[in-house]
């Protein structure tokens, strides 16, 4: 079997790739320059170069799917690659399965899961698709030592203008890798309120982390921070919820925790039904004293 | 200079009221209520905001089933001048809403045509695109702001590294984000001027081939401990213990 893989974000690609090791071979198409890319087993990587606009990024995959024996193409679910699976599935008229977090390969089809209802449902299904999209946390990120060659593209120009890129802050932090975090959520109520959480951090030498809009909507903390199904995806050893109310979009992110604390003022608040252990109570009493049993 | 804009609209159950079925752990949304899905009130909102500086008229259109009247009547209120509702939506399939929604666009007369780029309930991300190309239209996706002028519009879209400045000339598609805008609340005297609009009704008629079938839907298990403290003291205690463990 041989994939083509689109990814726009380093993780997402170095994730596909060592999911795919072993199950055929593959060839990442990117924007993204990281010569780490390289470790993971592509027999090429292709570095798409000029602005990118998904119109011209869905053709260019569009031509390559068409002349390069490719038999499946998996796109990380970004901004991007979202746009661009749906521009290649209506051009090329393949029905994309999308937002997957778990694909199976049979002879002839492909069985995966998804969410549905908003996360309120797991559906399984069993597809003749050849398109796909991919939630972060697909895999484990394993690096090998091979040397993928790299090439390099251009992007086509398409339809829409790009104007101008103006690049966010530089990611902060590698969620993934944390073995405790400490995630906070609206609850917090002011930004300087972080400052009072800071000590649990370090006392568990954990991340901190936060829902979609603390990280989005209020920048109390950096985008890279955010849990849930449109951020990150994350396993720790513990994961603390802080007055975060366990809407099934952030569940989505952590659910693949080992251990889930929450503290919540509102003792029925959905995230008590995801955890493991509870306390009922104001975030601002509550963490001293944990950090005082420490 | 004014601009006609189709607003596509979806009405999704009311997710927080779906319970499981202990016995089959499949979700329950039988009975369950529709309501506005969020991402096109954001739609909607950004429609009305062109519409008021710029005149033009707004068409919603809708694919879902009858209960969908409800869904426009909101939208009515919040601004929309004409709705379309067709009826006959099953399962949430991309390709197949976004051929019906094409077929009916096609008939409209417009500048723009604007959705949510993920809804909240299946949350595929891919309809923008797909009608996009059933329309051969330029796809402005996930902005978190829009402006126009003179038949051209410029959107931001945000990813996960970058803020991109991209323009097209009208008729284009746009998706927007949950980011774009805080939708309005209208005020109770427009609702119930809405309910009296009419509301026009079609069946769809589009038929496409499934090429996957769905082997299990099931609520994602959850076992945890669920133990739950009132008592501050004990509980800090008791998660103090969690986490030294964790830490080893
Ligand atoms: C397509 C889509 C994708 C999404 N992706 C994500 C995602 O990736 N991540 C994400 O997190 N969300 C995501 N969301 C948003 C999600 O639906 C919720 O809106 C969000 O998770 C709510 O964040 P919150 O729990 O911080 O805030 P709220 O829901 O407002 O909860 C705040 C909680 O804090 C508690 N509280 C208040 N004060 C205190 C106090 N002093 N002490 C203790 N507790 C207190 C309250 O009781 C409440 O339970 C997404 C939504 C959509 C539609």
């Amino acid at each position: 079997m041989k994939f083509l893989i689109f990814s726009d974000i380093e993780d997402s690609a170095k994730q596909v790739m060592s999911f795919l090791k072993g199950k055929g071979d593959f060839v990442l198409y990117t924007t993204e320059k990281g010569e780490s890319l390289t470790k993971y087993g592509a027999q090429k990587i292709v570095l798409l170069t000029g602005k990118p606009e998904v119109k011209g990024i869905s053709s260019l995959l569009s031509d390559e799917f068409s002349s390069g024996g490719y038999d499946l193409v998996m796109i990380a679910s970004t901004v991007l690659g979202r746009d661009i699976a749906s521009l290649f599935s209506g051009q090329k008229s393949i029905e994309v399965i999308p937002e997957i977090f778990e694909i199976k390969f049979n002879s002839g089809t492909v069985t995966t899961k998804r969410y549905g209802l908003g996360g309120k449902a797991v559906i399984e299904e069993e597809s003749r698709s050849k398109v796909f999209t991919f939630l972060s946390g697909l895999s484990d990120d394993v690096p090998g030592d091979g040397s993928s060659p790299i090439e390099t593209k251009n992007i086509p120009e398409g339809v829409v203008k790009i104007l101008a890129i103006e690049q966010k802050k530089a990611k902060e932090v590698n969620l993934e890798k944390a073995n405790i975090i400490i995630a906070v959520g609206r609850g917090l109520g002011k930004m300087e309120g972080i400052q009072q959480i800071e000590p649990l951090v370090k006392a568990v030498r954990g991340e901190l982390a936060g829902s979609r809009p603390v990280c989005l909507d209020y920048h109390w903390l950096s985008e890279d921070r955010q849990v849930g199904y449109s951020g990150r995806t994350v396993k720790p050893k513990a994961y603390v919820a802080l007055g975060i109310s366990g809407q099934i979009q952030h569940i989505a992110g952590m659910r693949g925790s080992k251990v889930v604390v929450a503290v919540n003022k509102d003792k029925n608040a959905p995230i008590f039904q995801e955890a493991d252990y509870g306390i009922v109570g104001d975030l601002y009493q509550i963490v001293p004293k944990i950090v005082s049993y420490l | 200079m004014p601009y006609d804009i189709v607003v596509l609209i979806k009405q999704i159950p009311d997710l927080e009221l779906i319970k499981v079925n202990q016995e089959t752990g499949e979700p329950i949304t039988d009975g369950v209520p529709f309501k506005f899905e969020n991402l096109s009130k954001n739609s909607v909102e950004a429609a009305v905001r062109i519409k008021e500086k710029n005149g033009g008229k707004i068409t919603a259109v809708l694919f879902g089933n009858e209960k969908g009247t409800q869904v426009m009547k909101e939208a009515y209120a919040m601004g929309v001048d004409e709705g379309v509702l067709i009826t006959g939506y099953s399962e949430n399939n991309p390709v197949l809403t976004a051929k019906v929604l094409a077929q009916k666009i096609k008939q409209l007369h417009y500048d723009l045509v604007i959705l949510g780029n993920q809804s909240a309930d299946s949350m595929s991300g891919m309809v923008a695109g797909l009608v996009a190309t059933e329309l051969n239209l330029p796809l402005l996706s996930n902005a978190v702001s829009i402006e126009v002028a003179d038949r051209i519009v410029k959107v931001s879209t945000a990813t996960e590294k970058d803020v991109i400045k991209s323009e097209a000339t009208m008729p284009a598609v746009i998706s927007v984000t949950q980011e774009t805008n805080e939708p309005r609340f209208p005020p109770v005297l427009q609702i119930i001027k809405a309910g009296k609009k009419n509301i026009t009704t079609e069946q769809s008629t589009v038929k496409i081939e499934n090429t996957s079938k769905i082997i299990s839907k099931k609520a994602p298990k959850s076992e945890r401990k669920r133990l739950i403290f009132e008592d501050v003291d004990k509980g800090a205690q008791e998660v103090a213990k969690v986490l030294k463990e964790a830490m080893k």
